[in-house]
């Protein structure tokens, strides 16, 4: 067994350490988010502010970065949150997770602050901190043709300089955007971190691996998701579906249809925009979009930046919508929590309490502004605070699509009331990924559970977002689980008897699947290509003896220890909430098309076994053995 | 382990252009040195050599092997999934994923897309999760 090694780097005393993760912490908690979130609640003290000097930012990969296994580019960075003041975590691919591993490390964890703007170079294992003067200033797409195409970069762009809470970094074209990474790199000095060398990912037993990948990359090509829709439509190819079930965001989430959505969906993308896909390194899927903004062959955008400034912000313009997001790109911002306080600067204005020069419907000047908010440039500033700030000072809290601080992704929980019971209890705030993407069962995916039905939803949010969070902890994409739904349904479509009958069975076996958590790494003794090929994957790269319901419950850990973090730092089961407008304005005349989060709440605390406060209670962290 | 440049080497710097790692260190008329931890052993130096003045990491003497008999990368269609392992790994540029044959299609590969540039290393095919490549002679 190859246990991660990983350096530590203190910026103020350019004091630089290496260490390797015991057998026995790598065993429990694997890597990426996961072994992040438990370095952080170990290694820093509660209560400090995210952006100060004693703040850490891990950056790590998962096993099986760098492998070739399907998918697998994504590192990971985990810090303390800007947005809600729990704990962080974003992740994207690119080619920096590989490159750091073949540099020499798993994993690099940032504390202090440098003395004046610098970057950080890892090179065949060592490291030196070197004066970035020159860089400083440069947007991410100018910074990264500094250095030589072939190493593995992440960078901040002026937004995060200029520390703006949803500053992101980028690894090449993809953002790592969620949380404010981009402002806590800005605040320790840090513009980029650049790593090569020629180290070999060591792996278990490679043959076995190759042949698990072979077959598992023929099945996602096979898969009517991951195999046609993702490299056909990207991720905007759910804005159809979404729109459909009323689970499109519109008008900062006033409404959950809109008119115009076939002008802006994935499908319209493709036919009149896109030049070609792309795909993140070892990647099969291949669901990036490649569009032309000023000239230039850029990076297209994904669902969540079209929905967010296309129905959300009442605009159709797709060319608009593709120079948003690569102004976002360069200046180094997340486009969903940019795309949120947008909206919520739109409905201020609406309703007379202030006037950022934003209007519903008119998204010309957005790019512009987007570029004001990087500087933060005048009244600009309060834009880059994000939308909590800007309604703590305002008010109009029922219209500050957020939960914890976070802005919410894009879709629209009252029409798909488990995916708002995820938003809500998400440890990294309103996010769909953390918070169990059950948008997927419920409105945007051929299973269509019933989106207004609270019944089964705690147990199945509870299910997701385990699965998920060990997907993420092992360096996978998430879109590697889309496989999970049988293909047999896509083919058959979402209005066959059979379809409808296993939304309806997976929202009345609850009682069935609350039963299965208590026996979890025991019920699922194996690994199955059908399930989650990623079990399997590792267990072949790590040695460790990885089975289906054992990387359950490492995602189940993961997920704990996230929360011990966040119950640490102050946040409860009150933070557990969404904003007025989603838990008390049905979204039509259905009284049930709201998001009952007292329905919800106790049956997911029960499930997690949690206590009321939403902290884990002493028998569940025995259970997981989280420290012992 | 290593290749190693010995006293042979009259410092042309071939060797330090061709490296497709960046392993090779040291100036015109000067000896090369070959850093330990960078060398992938493609054996890229000792083909170009004419000086034989590489010596692998068992310790046999390369043998200059003229450029026209270096192996080239043969990508099989049917296997590849153009998951870019190859070409982010490809320091040369010499590979790409090829363009869509028509608008939408999707199903692309990687190809050669500059022989010229291609220095024979086989990184390509070590990386290549799904056994899609392999090197021959006149190969591309």
């Amino acid at each position: 067994m190859n246990l991660p090694v990983y350096i530590q780097i203190d910026l103020s005393t350019r004091k630089i350490r290496r260490f390797q993760i015991d057998k026995k912490m790598f065993e429990r908690f694997i890597g990426g988010k996961i072994l992040a979130a438990k370095l952080l609640y170990d290694m820093t003290r509660p209560g400090i502010d995210p952006l100060s000097d004693e703040a850490m930012i891990i950056v790590n990969t998962g096993p099986a970065n760098g492998t070739g296994a399907p998918s697998s580019s994504r590192f990971n960075m985990s810090f303390k949150n800007l947005m809600t003041g729990g704990i962080a975590s974003s992740n994207c691919g690119g080619n920096f997770g590989m490159m750091l591993k073949k540099a020499g490390y798993d994993g690099m964890i940032l504390t202090g602050k440098a003395d004046e703007p610098s970057y950080i170079e890892i090179l065949d294992g060592d490291v030196h901190i070197k004066n970035a003067q020159h860089l400083w200033g440069m947007d991410t797409e100018k910074v990264q043709e500094e250095f030589p195409a072939h190493y593995g970069k992440i960078v901040i762009g002026p937004a995060g300089e200029h520390l703006v809470h949803y500053a992101g970094v980028l690894s090449g074209e993809r953002v790592a955007g969620r949380c404010g990474a981009g402002a806590v790199f800005g605040s320790k000095n840090i513009k980029a971190v650049v790593a090569y060398g020629t180290k070999r990912p060591e792996v278990y037993n490679k043959e076995k691996l190759d042949k698990h990948v072979e077959k598992w990359v023929h099945f996602l090509q096979s898969h009517p998701m991951t195999g046609t829709s993702l490299p056909k439509y990207g991720s905007a190819g759910l804005v159809t579906k979404a729109n459909a079930t009323s689970a499109l965001p519109t008008k900062n989430f006033q409404r959950g249809f809109y008119e115009k959505a076939e002008d802006i969906s994935g499908e319209t993308l493709a036919d009149t925009k896109l030049i070609r896909n792309m795909g993140c390194v070892s990647c099969p899927i291949r669901c990036e979009r490649r569009v032309k903004v000023y000239d230039k062959d850029v990076k297209g955008p994904e669902y969540e930046t079209v929905g967010l400034f296309g129905a959300n912000v009442e605009s159709a313009d797709l060319d608009i919508i593709n120079e948003i997001n690569y102004i976002a790109d360069i200046m180094g911002m997340d486009t969903i929590s940019l795309g949120g306080t947008i909206a919520f600067a739109m409905e201020l204005k609406e309703r007379g309490i202030a006037d950022f020069g934003v209007d519903f419907g008119e998204t010309g000047n957005i790019p512009e502004i987007v570029r004001k908010i990087a500087y933060r440039e005048g009244i600009y500033s309060e834009l880059a605070n994000g939308s909590k700030w800007l309604a703590e000072k305002y008010g109009a809290e029922d219209a500050a699509i957020h939960a914890k601080g976070l802005e919410l992704a894009s879709y629209e929980p009252r029409k798909s009331v488990g995916m708002g019971l995820g938003y809500a209890t998400s440890n990294r705030g309103g996010c769909h990924l953390n918070g169990g993407y059950l948008a997927l069962l419920e409105s945007v995916g051929v299973l269509s559970t019933d989106p207004l039905e609270t019944k089964g939803k705690p147990e199945l949010t509870v299910l997701m977002q385990n699965a998920m969070e060990a997907v993420s902890g092992s360096g996978f994409c998430l879109f590697t689980a889309y496989s999970m739904i049988p293909s047999i349904l896509f083919r058959l479509g979402p209005s066959h008897w059979i379809t409808k009958l296993c939304g309806k069975v997976l929202v009345w076996v609850w009682p069935v699947l609350g039963i299965i958590w208590k026996f979890m790494p025991w019920i699922l003794p194996f690994n199955s290509m059908f399930l989650l090929p990623h079990a399997e994957a590792v267990k072949q790269i790590t040695g460790i003896k990885m089975t289906t319901g054992r990387f359950m419950q490492l995602g189940e850990r993961g997920y704990n220890v996230e929360r011990l973090y966040n119950y640490r730092e102050g946040l409860t089961a009150n933070d557990d909430s969404l904003p007025g407008r989603l838990t008390k304005v049905p979204q039509d005349k259905n009284p049930k098309s709201v998001v009952r989060l007292d329905k919800m709440l106790p049956r997911y605390y029960k499930v997690r076994g949690w206590k009321e406060d939403g902290s884990p209670s002493k028998t569940k962290l025995w259970q997981l053995k989280i420290f012992s | 382990m290593s290749f190693f440049i010995t006293e042979k080497c009259i410092g042309c710097t071939l060797c330090k252009k061709l490296c497709p790692v960046g392993a090779v260190e040291g100036e015109l008329k000067e000896r090369h040195r070959i850093k330990e931890r960078r060398c992938v052993e493609c054996g890229v130096c000792g083909r170009a050599c004419k000086q034989e003045a590489i010596v692998d990491s068992k310790g046999n003497v390369m043998k200059a092997v003229p450029k026209d008999q270096w192996k080239k990368p043969v990508i099989m269609k049917d296997k590849c999934s153009a998951c870019s392992m190859c070409v982010w790994n490809c320091t040369k540029d010499a590979l790409r994923i090829a363009e869509p044959a028509f608008k939408g299609d999707i199903r692309v590969f990687a190809e050669l897309s500059d022989p010229k540039k291609c220095v024979g290393c086989g990184i390509c095919e070590s990386v290549c999760p799904l056994h899609a490549i392999h090197m021959e002679v006149g190969g591309q």
